[in-house]
C-alpha cells in the first residue's frame, strides 16, 4: 500500500523498510557490479609487467648468469616475452631439454605469482623488479654419463619403419624436446640397441607422440619398452594426451646394453611419431 | 520518439561503430576465401544478367563448385561481400577491405534495430533500448560484426526469422516473411538448420491449449460416427491445425525457405540433392581444429560439455550476464505469479502466459543455438561465434533485468522517501525514470569499457570475470584464431625492410593466406615477400612470425632450429599477453680469418 504523501517517512513500518531495501538491492547489485567490472577491466593490463620491468629483471640475471644455467619463465604464456629479453642466454639444447635435472642452477622469472615447475632447490636470490619476480635456485645437478639421443647414430636399429631414427628438436606435448623420432609401421616394432654404453645408477627417459596434427588424426597409442641387458626395466604406453611421459629404472654402474623397442600399437596405428630421450645418470 | 526512428538511429550507430572498429582488425584466414569466392559469384551474376552463358554447367561449376569456390558454405553473404566490393570500392572508392566488410556491418545494424523494435513492441521502449545497447556492447559479437564472415550475419538473419515467426503468430501474412527470412538464414550458414527445432517446440507450447480444445472437439465429433465421417472429421482437424498461425509459419519456412536458398545458390540449380548432401556432409564430418580451453588443447571429441557455458561467462560483459539472469528471474516470477492467480481463480493452467510466450521463444531458440555445443561431440573451435545466435536473447533478458531493477529502485525510493521532490516530473514516475537512467548508464558503461578493452584483438580478450586478456591466458583460454593479429607486426616488419634497404622474405605463418590480400590492399609493402609454408618457408626466410596459439608452438620450434636462436626480436602483445612473435635470422658468423702466411 503506498504511503500517504507527507506522512510516509514518519509512519514507515519496519516491514515497509525491509521491502524497500529489498527492492533497492537488484539495482545496487548491478551498479556495484558495473563499478567492479570497470575497475577490473581497466586494471587488467597493469597486471602484466612492461618491457622496462623485464629489462631490469634481465639485467639482474645477466650480471650473475653462468653458462650452463637454466632460465625458465612462468606462467608459460609469458615465455615469448621472457625469451625476447633473455633468449640469447638460452641455447637450443636447454630450450629442448629432456628435463631440468642436469641443471644445478636455475633462474626463474615469473609474473602474477606463477611458479615454474623447474624452480626447485635452495633459493638464494628473490627479488621483484616491477612485477617480474627473479628467483635463483641451486641444487645438485644430475650427472649424465650417456645421452642416448646423442648416441643414436651409433646404435643398431632393426624393424619396419616409415621414418627414423632421427635426433632433432620436435614438438611433443606442445613443448620442445630434443629427442629421437621413430615412426614404426602399423603394428610393428622398431628396436634400437645401444651396445656397451656407460651406465650409472639410473636410466631416466621420456617418450611421447610428436606432431599435433598426427595426434589429432590418429588415435592409436604407441609403446616403448626399455631393456637393460636382457631385463625389461620399463614399459610406457603413450596416447595422444600423454604428453612427455617419464620413466626411470635403476641400473648397475659400468657398461651395458640398452634396448629401446618402440611399437605403433594396432593395425591402424599409422604415423605414430614416437619420440624418446633417455640419459644414463651417475 | 517513434520506435522506427529510434531503431533506425540505433542501426546507424551500430553500423558506424562496426565500420570504425574493424579498421584495426587484420584480415582473418576465412575472409580471404570469402573475398575471392564473393568476387567470383558476382562475376557469375553479371554474366547471367548479360546473357554470357552463365547457365551452362561448366560455368556454374567454375564459379560455385568445389572447395576452390567454397561450395561448403551457402552463398548469400559471399555474394553480398562481392557486390559490396564492386559497388563501394569499384564504384565509390571505399577502401577494399572495408568494402568487403560493409554487408556484415549493415546486417549487424539491422539486427540491433530489429531487437529494439521487437523488444519495444513486447515489453516496452526502455527494455528495447537497453537490450539494443547491450547487444551492441558485446565485445566478441562486435568483433565478428566487423568481418566479412558469416557468424554475425547469421545472428541477424536468425533473429530476423524469430521475429518474423513471432509476428506470424498474429498475422498469417507474416508467415511468408518468416519463410523468406528462414531462406536467407539457410543461405547464410548451415546452423540455420537448428532454428526450426526451437520454433517447433515453441509452436507446440503456444498451441497446446488450442490443440487440446481441437482434440476434444474432434473426439466429440467422431463419437459413434461411421468411418467416412471420422475420416472427414480427422481431415478437417488436420487442416484446422495446420491453418493455425504457428503451424502456418512453420509450413512457410519449410516450403519458402528452401526455395529462397535454391534461388540464391546457383550451385543447387543442378544435381540439387547431391550438392545439398555434399554441403551438409561437409559439416557433419568437419575436421576438428585445435582449440585451447582451460589449459588443454582440444581437437577431438569428447569435448567438455561446459565449453559454451564457461566461454560465454568469460566473454560477455559481466553486467550483461548478471542483468540477463535478473531478467530471467523476473520473467519466471511473473509466470509463477500468473499461474498462482490462475489456480486461485480456478482457471485451467495454460502452462505459459501470453507475456511469457516471447520469453519462451527466446529461451528455446537460444537453447537450440547453444545446445549442440553441450553434447561434447560438436566441434568447439569457433567458440562463441558458433552459438552467437543466442546473444540477442541474452541481451533482451538483460534489458528486462536492467529496466526492472531501475524501476524497483525508483519505486523503493519513492516509497521510502515520499516527500522527496521528484526531479524530473510531477507525474509520479520521474524518480523511476531517473533510477532507470542511472542503472542503465552504469550497466552500459561497464559493457562499453569491456568493448573498448577488447578491440582490436577481441579473440584474445576475456571479460572482468576472467581478468581480461591476462586472466584469460592464466586460465588457459584460447588465445586467438584466424591469424588476424599478424596485422599488428606489419609496421615493425616494414621498418625492418626500410632499414635493410631491400626486400625481406617473411615466414608469415597463419597470415600466409591473408598476405597477398594485405599486399593487394596496400597494407603490406611489396618489400615484405611471403617465403612460403612450413619448413621450406622458414628455411628460406629472413624474418619469421608465429601467431601464438597452443598448437602453433611447433612453428616456434621450427624457427628455432632454422635460425639457431630462441630469441624473438619483437613480441606483439594484447594487454601484456603475447599474440605474435617475430624472429630475425641472425647473420651468418663471419668466416674465421685465414691464418697469416708463415714468414
Amino acid at each position: 500500500m503506498p504511503a500517504k504523501p507527507g506522512h510516509g517517512a514518519r509512519m514507515l513500518p519496519s516491514a515497509r523498510l525491509r521491502s524497500g531495501l529489498l527492492r533497492v538491492f537488484p539495482a545496487m547489485i548491478l551498479i556495484g557490479l558495473a563499478a567492479w567490472e570497470i575497475a577490473r577491466v581497466r586494471a587488467a593490463p597493469g597486471g602484466v609487467p612492461g618491457d622496462e620491468d623485464w629489462d631490469t629483471a634481465a639485467e639482474l640475471v645477466r650480471t650473475q648468469f653462468q653458462p650452463g644455467d637454466l632460465i625458465v619463465f612462468a606462467p608459460d604464456w609469458i615465455d615469448p616475452v621472457g625469451r625476447l629479453h633473455l633468449g640469447d642466454l638460452i641455447p637450443l639444447d636447454a630450450a629442448g631439454r629432456m628435463d631440468d635435472a642436469r641443471f644445478g642452477s636455475v633462474w626463474e622469472l615469473s609474473i602474477r605469482g606463477a611458479r615454474a615447475p623447474e624452480a626447485t632447490g635452495e633459493m638464494n636470490i628473490e627479488t621483484d623488479t616491477g612485477g617480474v619476480t627473479v628467483r635463483h635456485f641451486v641444487r645438485p645437478a644430475a650427472e649424465v654419463v650417456t645421452d642416448l639421443v646423442a648416441q643414436v647414430g651409433k646404435a643398431q636399429v632393426t624393424g619396419e619403419r616409415d621414418r627414423g631414427p632421427t635426433a632433432d628438436l620436435f614438438e611433443v606435448g606442445f613443448a620442445p624436446h630434443r629427442c629421437v623420432l621413430v615412426v614404426p609401421r602399423p603394428d610393428r616394432t622398431v628396436t634400437i640397441t645401444y651396445r656397451g654404453i656407460a651406465l650409472g645408477k639410473e636410466l631416466v627417459g621420456y617418450v611421447g607422440l610428436a606432431d599435433v596434427f598426427k595426434r589429432r588424426d590418429v588415435r592409436d597409442p604407441g609403446r616403448m619398452v626399455v631393456s637393460v641387458g636382457e631385463q625389461e626395466v620399463a614399459t610406457v604406453t603413450v596416447d595422444n594426451d600423454s604428453g612427455w611421459t617419464r620413466f626411470a629404472a635403476p641400473t648397475a654402474p659400468g657398461t651395458g646394453d640398452v634396448t629401446i623397442a618402440l611399437t605403433a600399437v594396432g593395425p591402424t596405428a599409422k604415423d605414430r611419431l614416437l619420440c624418446f630421450a633417455a640419459e644414463a645418470r651417475r | 520518439m517513434r520506435p522506427w526512428l529510434m531503431a533506425t538511429m540505433l542501426g546507424l550507430v551500430t553500423f558506424a561503430l562496426v565500420i570504425v572498429q574493424q579498421r584495426d582488425v587484420g584480415i582473418t584466414r576465412d575472409e580471404t576465401i570469402y573475398f575471392a569466392a564473393g568476387d567470383r559469384y558476382v562475376d557469375w551474376w553479371f554474366d547471367l544478367a548479360h546473357g554470357r552463358g552463365a547457365l551452362d554447367e561448366a560455368s556454374l561449376n567454375g564459379h560455385f563448385g568445389g572447395t576452390n569456390n567454397n561450395s561448403e558454405h551457402p552463398p548469400l553473404m559471399k555474394t553480398l561481400f562481392g557486390l559490396s566490393h564492386r559497388a563501394l570500392h569499384g564504384g565509390l572508392g571505399v577502401d577494399e577491405l572495408t568494402s568487403y566488410r560493409v554487408p556484415t556491418a549493415a546486417l549487424h545494424g539491422a539486427l540491433v534495430a530489429i531487437v529494439y523494435l521487437w523488444t519495444t513492441a513486447i515489453w516496452g521502449a526502455a527494455e528495447g533500448l537497453v537490450a539494443a545497447l547491450l547487444l551492441i556492447l558485446m565485445p566478441r559479437l562486435l568483433f565478428h560484426a566487423g568481418l566479412a564472415c558469416f557468424d554475425a550475419p547469421m545472428v541477424a538473419v536468425w533473429f530476423g526469422t524469430v521475429a518474423a515467426y513471432w509476428k506470424a503468430l498474429s498475422s498469417r501474412r507474416w508467415a511468408i516473411v518468416a519463410g523468406v527470412a528462414f531462406g536467407l538464414a539457410l543461405a547464410t550458414k548451415h546452423n540455420a538448420l537448428l532454428l526450426p527445432f526451437g520454433l517447433i517446440a515453441h509452436s507446440i507450447v503456444v498451441g497446446w491449449r488450442g490443440m487440446r480444445a481441437d482434440w476434444g472437439a474432434w473426439r466429440g465429433e467422431i463419437a459413434g460416427q461411421a468411418a467416412g465421417v471420422k475420416l472427414r472429421a480427422t481431415w478437417r482437424l488436420f487442416v484446422r491445425r495446420q491453418w493455425r498461425h504457428e503451424r502456418l509459419a512453420l509450413w512457410a519456412m519449410a516450403l519458402v525457405g528452401p526455395l529462397v536458398l535454391i534461388a540464391l545458390w546457383p550451385w543447387l540449380w543442378f544435381d540439387t540433392i547431391a550438392h545439398v548432401r555434399g554441403w551438409i556432409g561437409f559439416h557433419l564430418n568437419h575436421v576438428h581444429y585445435n582449440y585451447e580451453y582451460l589449459g588443454d588443447n582440444w581437437n577431438h571429441p569428447r569435448f567438455p560439455w561446459h565449453v559454451p557455458i564457461v566461454t560465454t561467462l568469460y566473454t560477455v560483459p559481466v553486467v550483461t550476464l548478471a542483468a540477463a539472469a535478473l531478467g530471467g528471474r523476473v520473467l519466471v516470477a511473473r509466470w509463477w505469479r500468473d499461474r498462482a492467480v490462475q489456480l486461485r481463480d480456478g482457471e485451467q493452467v495454460s502452462g505459459v502466459g501470453a507475456v511469457e510466450w516471447p520469453a519462451m521463444l527466446l529461451f528455446l531458440t537460444a537453447g537450440v543455438a547453444i545446445g549442440p555445443f553441450l553434447l561434447g561431440s560438436t566441434p568447439i573451435f569457433g567458440a562463441e561465434k558458433h552459438w552467437a545466435p543466442a546473444m540477442p536473447a541474452l541481451a533482451i533478458f538483460a534489458g528486462l533485468g536492467v529496466v526492472w531493477a531501475g524501476r524497483q529502485l525508483g519505486a523503493a525510493i519513492a516509497e521510502l522517501r515520499p516527500t522527496w521532490r521528484d526531479p524530473l516530473s510531477t507525474a509520479g514516475d520521474g524518480m523511476k525514470r531517473l533510477c532507470l537512467l542511472v542503472v542503465g548508464l552504469c550497466v552500459c558503461a561497464a559493457a562499453a569499457v569491456e568493448v573498448r578493452a577488447a578491440q582490436p584483438y577481441a579473440l584474445t580478450n576475456y571479460n572482468a570475470l576472467a581478468g581480461g586478456a591476462p586472466g584469460g591466458a592464466d586460465r588457459g583460454m584460447n588465445r586467438q584464431f584466424w591469424g588476424h593479429s599478424a596485422l599488428g607486426v606489419v609496421p615493425f616488419l616494414t621498418s625492418e625492410a626500410a632499414l635493410a634497404g631491400r626486400s625481406l622474405r617473411v615466414y608469415t605463418h597463419e597470415a600466409s593466406m591473408a598476405w597477398p590480400w594485405y599486399q593487394k590492399f596496400g597494407t603490406v609493402p611489396s618489400t615484405l615477400v611471403d617465403s612460403g609454408n612450413e619448413d621450406a618457408g622458414v628455411n628460406s626466410s629472413d624474418y619469421a612470425l608465429v601467431v601464438h596459439e597452443l598448437h602453433f608452438n611447433r612453428h616456434d620450434f621450427m624457427i628455432w632450429k632454422a635460425y639457431g636462436t630462441v630469441q624473438p626480436v619483437f613480441v606483439l602483445r594484447a594487454d601484456g599477453v603475447p599474440i605474435v612473435s617475430v624472429y630475425k635470422r641472425p647473420p651468418k658468423p663471419a668466416p674465421a680469418p685465414a691464418p697469416a702466411p708463415a714468414r
